[in-house]
């Protein structure tokens, strides 16, 4: 089988067994979740191994005539872009159901939605045909509303149907987005590496460019999350259950921004070097607005929510550069950041689901009560902060260096944006884990081993990256140049 | 003669079918009503077999001019087959609400759905309007079933005071048609329209009549008045049939009349269809919201269904026009799983209001597993048959250059995705009042296992529906 079929088929099929099992049967459910979160996993380890370095292009692509008549196939694969945050959404998916062994109620409905909202996601990413894209996408968005409505806490009813419809109003204006750009290609066609080499011999006109670049701009741009329209997602990172926390957080805003590149930029190019310098801004100001909002919160699933959303703005800021600097460290940042969120998700839910309380001054002194789950979630703030040593640091070190060169002053804006993670997450350190212990939190209990594990699992990525980057670097520059190949070569040396 | 026959055989075998039940029923009276409407169900079941067979067939017009065999008709057919087919199945959930008459319950079904195909199978104007009404008056009664309760006296009250309206209409304007063609036929009127010329304005004001009873049937602003009411005091089965099946049968009109007799004059209007489509998906969707009652909330929601429609007839363009097709395929079996959903619910509870489906999920997880499915399928998500039809209207609008319709289409996505989600939110994350299990009958449960497969089924594997689909656009 096709591996990167496997990535997307293996959750679905789990899925459908998970139907099959009597509900009270709790072990084997979790059992298959495992499995069909573990082997995508292997195969997007065994992918990133096997990658052909240095090839440009797509690899292990698989192509099924689905509706000739219309012009879509089913057709995927990966490229240097797409196998790394496949890698990403495979280690976010199999940490969480890990993670998820604390969900006690409606089990088995609870791992069918997740693992659907798996193979959702996963089928965004390997997708090479628009239509497959969009029908992921929004497969993706959709098993998100029972699982923060449901299995959430606090604010839950409005949470999720703000989120759902949210991301769904972003995604039909980029369907209709997707459809103009369809008519208007003349290729007839929703294949996306033959539009590729279509639009570069018949570029679509300049004006046209411009005027559908914003649709899919903000479509794909409210999962991102852009400013203004970020509003959803701090709210349900906080509603939602730990395992939702992580995978939202860390991969599917990662939706947005991948999006933005393999099509918006990619396909419109003219589009995209008119529109980028409103990128940069509204890139500024998901990093400050957000880093500020993020100081102002008493509840650590909003600081860590906001905080997402400010670091975003650092993906958004390296794709608006155009040049393969800023794109490879984009994307970089995209792995990294959403292993450290993962893993800060999963500490603060391990430690909600016992307090019961989220606001941080209500902790105190954790760490002497949980010194595993207070080492998982420093070690998440420092590489949050950007420490050297995580994967963090040198991803946002490119993209600084790529926006000097593009748009000076978003670079220091940026470079200030570490500051301020820099004290809202040490703050949350000091105040929630450091101190005098809080006496009502003497009943906590640590990670037992087996608990451990996917902490381990994601700290182990964000250093082993953070150490030897070049060992994803090396894949993701493959790729970054074809993605700005469309544009005017005069145009990037510009940039440059 | 034998050419006759096999064109007329569908007609032939509903006309048989409804003599033997008429004769049961008689014989039976009361007593084995039930087992009266599985003999109904099985009956319809071969006339898909038929169908099929008959698209074989050469397909012209007989009898004088008054009967097309074509892939049009044939493809509503089996849309009105299958509506017939799962809405007897559903009229067992009633026994309770009705004190007598079951039989005549299920034959009356069985008018409607003769109606609906010789409908489908018209090709003059006074055929189409006899069988329209067959169709319409058959739904009066049906309507206003429930003899004890107020609601459904006055829905069929007004259905047959607007309906009624609606008709004189249809027939003020065939008559103008005729007054200016010469002719009631489809063929001669089509010859005498293909050189393209302008139209007179007694044949434009008559088209516009048409159009206005068309819309009446399909249910689009500012023809839509009498759904809200009728929809919530109908018996459920009636509703559910009146919402797939009368709402095809009124864009199958839409097909024959604007699409094959005026298709050189269609694009003249185009504006208005496009506006009405707007206008409707807008007020369907956003009267839903404040819904309580989920029979309404659906009346208002069918209103919207029909804008979307109504895109793919505005496009006037072979992928508009197929989009239709494949919509009120995907549109029959999801609207009657929710409906089935809502008869087997309102059969234990006695209620239709939303609030009384908290907790659903933990009463009957099927139930709520199905509705749930169905609903987002309403509402378009993938990988659901509604998902996919809706898609191809939007495709359709856009490649045509109707870019705001299709905006306006895609908000109300949204729209419709906030109303449907509050019922699923209300079934699955709200504590129930009263715990207590909901049985599900078998026909019910097969009925909805059928719709299942057929959401899933078409939304995955697309292809054999839009190939049929588009067989049916252009093989007449």
């Amino acid at each position: 089988m096709n591996p990167v079929t496997g990535i997307i088929l293996f959750p679905t099929i789990g899925a459908m067994i998970l139907l099959l099992i009597p509900q009270r049967r709790e072990d084997w459910i979790r059992r298959v979740s495992a499995a069909a979160t573990l082997i995508p996993l292997g195969l997007a380890l065994w992918m990133v191994f096997h990658f052909p370095r240095g090839v440009a292009g797509y690899h292990w692509v698989q192509r099924i005539a689905w509706l000739p008549a219309l012009g879509i196939q089913y057709q995927v694969g990966v490229d240097g872009i797409s196998v790394v945050l496949l890698l990403l959404h495979t280690l976010c998916g199999f940490t969480g159901v890990l993670v998820s062994y604390r969900i006690k109620e409606r089990v088995k409905e609870y791992y069918v939605f997740y693992l659907l909202l798996i193979g959702g996601v996963a089928g965004v990413f390997a997708s090479l045909d628009l239509f497959f894209f969009y029908l992921f996408y929004e497969m993706a968005v959709i098993p998100m509303f029972p699982l923060i409505g449901i299995w959430g806490s606090g604010e839950k009813a409005y949470a999720t149907m703000k989120l759902t419809l949210y991301l769904t109003a972003g995604a039909v204006l980029a369907l209709i987005g997707l459809l103009s750009l369809y008519a208007i290609s003349g290729a007839h066609t929703f294949d996306l590496i033959f539009l590729e080499h279509f639009l570069r011999q018949n570029p679509i006109p300049g004006d046209m460019q411009r005027f559908l670049f914003p649709f899919l701009l903000v479509g794909f741009g409210v999962i991102a999350p852009i400013w203004p329209l970020h509003s959803w997602s701090p709210l349900g990172h906080a509603a939602a259950p730990s395992a939702v926390s992580m995978l939202h957080a860390g991969v599917l805003m990662k939706l947005g921004s991948y999006a933005i590149l393999r099509i918006a930029v990619q396909l419109l190019p003219e589009g995209a070097y008119t529109w980028m310098p409103w990128v940069a801004g509204i890139a500024i100001m998901n990093i400050v607005y957000g880093g500020f909002v993020a100081m102002a919160q008493k509840d650590i699933k909003f600081v860590i929510g906001y905080s997402s959303s400010s670091h975003m703005g650092y993906v958004l800021l390296g794709i608006a550069c155009l040049n393969p600097i800023g794109m490879n460290g984009a994307v970089l940042l995209m792995f990294a950041h959403g292993l450290m969120t993962a893993m800060a998700f999963a500490a603060v839910g391990h430690i909600y689901d016992q307090t019961h309380t989220r606001v941080i001054s209500e902790w105190g002194g954790l760490a002497r009560q949980v010194p595993f789950i207070a080492t998982a979630f420093v070690m998440a703030a420092l590489a949050s902060a950007g420490l050297p040593g995580f994967a963090n640091f040198i991803s946002e070190l490119l993209v600084f260096f790529a926006s000097w060169n593009s748009y000076r002053w978003s670079a220091l804006a940026a470079v200030f944006g570490i500051v301020i993670t820099a004290f809202y997450m040490l703050r949350a350190v000091r105040t929630g884990f450091f101190g005098p212990l809080n006496p009502r939190w003497a009943h906590l209990q640590d990670a037992t081993v087996f608990e451990r594990v996917p902490y381990l699992i994601l700290l182990a990525g964000l250093l082993i990256v953070g150490c030897w980057p070049k060992f994803l670097l090396e894949i993701i520059s493959t790729s970054t140049p074809s993605v700005l190949s469309h544009l005017n070569p005069l145009q990037v040396v510009a940039k440059l | 003669m034998t050419g006759m026959i096999h064109a007329l055989l569908p007609e032939l075998w509903l006309g048989l079918l409804f003599g033997v039940l008429l004769l049961l029923d008689l014989k039976w009276g009361e007593t084995r009503s039930s087992t009266l409407s599985m003999i109904a169900a099985a009956g319809l079941l071969p006339v898909f077999p038929i169908l099929v067979w008959q698209s074989g067939l050469p397909f012209r017009d007989l009898i004088g001019g008054m009967y097309r065999l074509d892939a049009l008709a044939l493809f509503f057919k089996g849309i009105f087959a299958a509506a017939a087919l799962l809405v007897i199945l559903m009229t067992r959930e009633l026994e309770r609400d009705i004190p007598r008459g079951h039989g005549e319950f299920t034959l009356l079904i069985l008018t409607a759905a003769f109606g609906m195909f010789l409908a489908a199978s018209s090709a003059n104007f006074v055929m189409l309007f006899v069988s329209l009404e067959l169709m319409a008056i058959s739904f009066y009664v049906l309507t206003a079933y429930l003899q004890t309760n107020a609601g459904s006296l006055e829905a069929g009250m007004k259905y047959l005071i607007l309906g009624s309206l609606a008709s004189g209409l249809l027939l003020y304007g065939i008559a103008f048609i005729y007054g200016s063609t010469g002719s009631m036929q489809f063929s001669k009127i089509q010859e005498i329209m293909s050189h393209g010329q302008a139209m007179p304005v007694p044949l434009r004001f008559g088209l516009l009549l048409v159009i206005a009873g068309i819309l009446f049937k399909v249910a689009a602003v500012p023809f839509q008045f009498w759904v809200p009411d009728v929809y919530q005091g109908a018996p459920t089965p009636v509703t559910a049939f009146l919402s797939v099946g009368s709402k095809s049968a009124g864009f199958l009109v839409a097909f024959r009349v604007v699409q094959e007799l005026f298709i050189l004059q269609a694009k003249q209007w185009t504006p208005l269809i496009v506006w009405v489509a707007g206008l409707t998906i807008l007020y369907g969707n956003l009267a839903a919201i404040p819904q309580r009652n989920i029979k309404r909330l659906l009346g208002y929601s069918s209103i919207g269904h029909a804008g979307y429609i109504l895109i793919g007839i505005a496009t006037a363009s072979r992928l508009g026009s197929s989009a239709v097709n494949f919509y009120l395929a995907s549109y029959l079996f999801t609207n009657l799983a929710v409906f089935l959903v809502i008869a087997a619910f309102s059969r234990q509870t006695g209620s239709d209001e939303i609030r009384s489906y908290a907790g659903l999920s933990r009463r009957s997880p099927f139930l709520a597993a199905m509705m749930f499915v169905a609903l987002l399928s309403l509402a378009g998500v993938p990988p659901l048959a509604g998902f996919f039809g809706k898609f191809l209207l939007l495709m359709g609008a856009v490649t045509e250059g109707y870019l705001a319709l299709a905006i306006i289409g895609a908000a109300a996505v949204v729209v419709s995705l906030y109303y449907y989600l509050q019922i699923v939110y209300t079934m699955y994350a709200d504590k129930p009042e009263d715990p207590s299990p909901i049985a599900v009958s078998l026909p019910v449960r097969l009925a909805l296992w059928v719709c299942l497969a057929a959401m899933l089924g078409m939304g995955i594997w697309q292809g054999p529906l839009l190939q049929l689909s588009l067989a049916a656009i252009s093989g007449s």
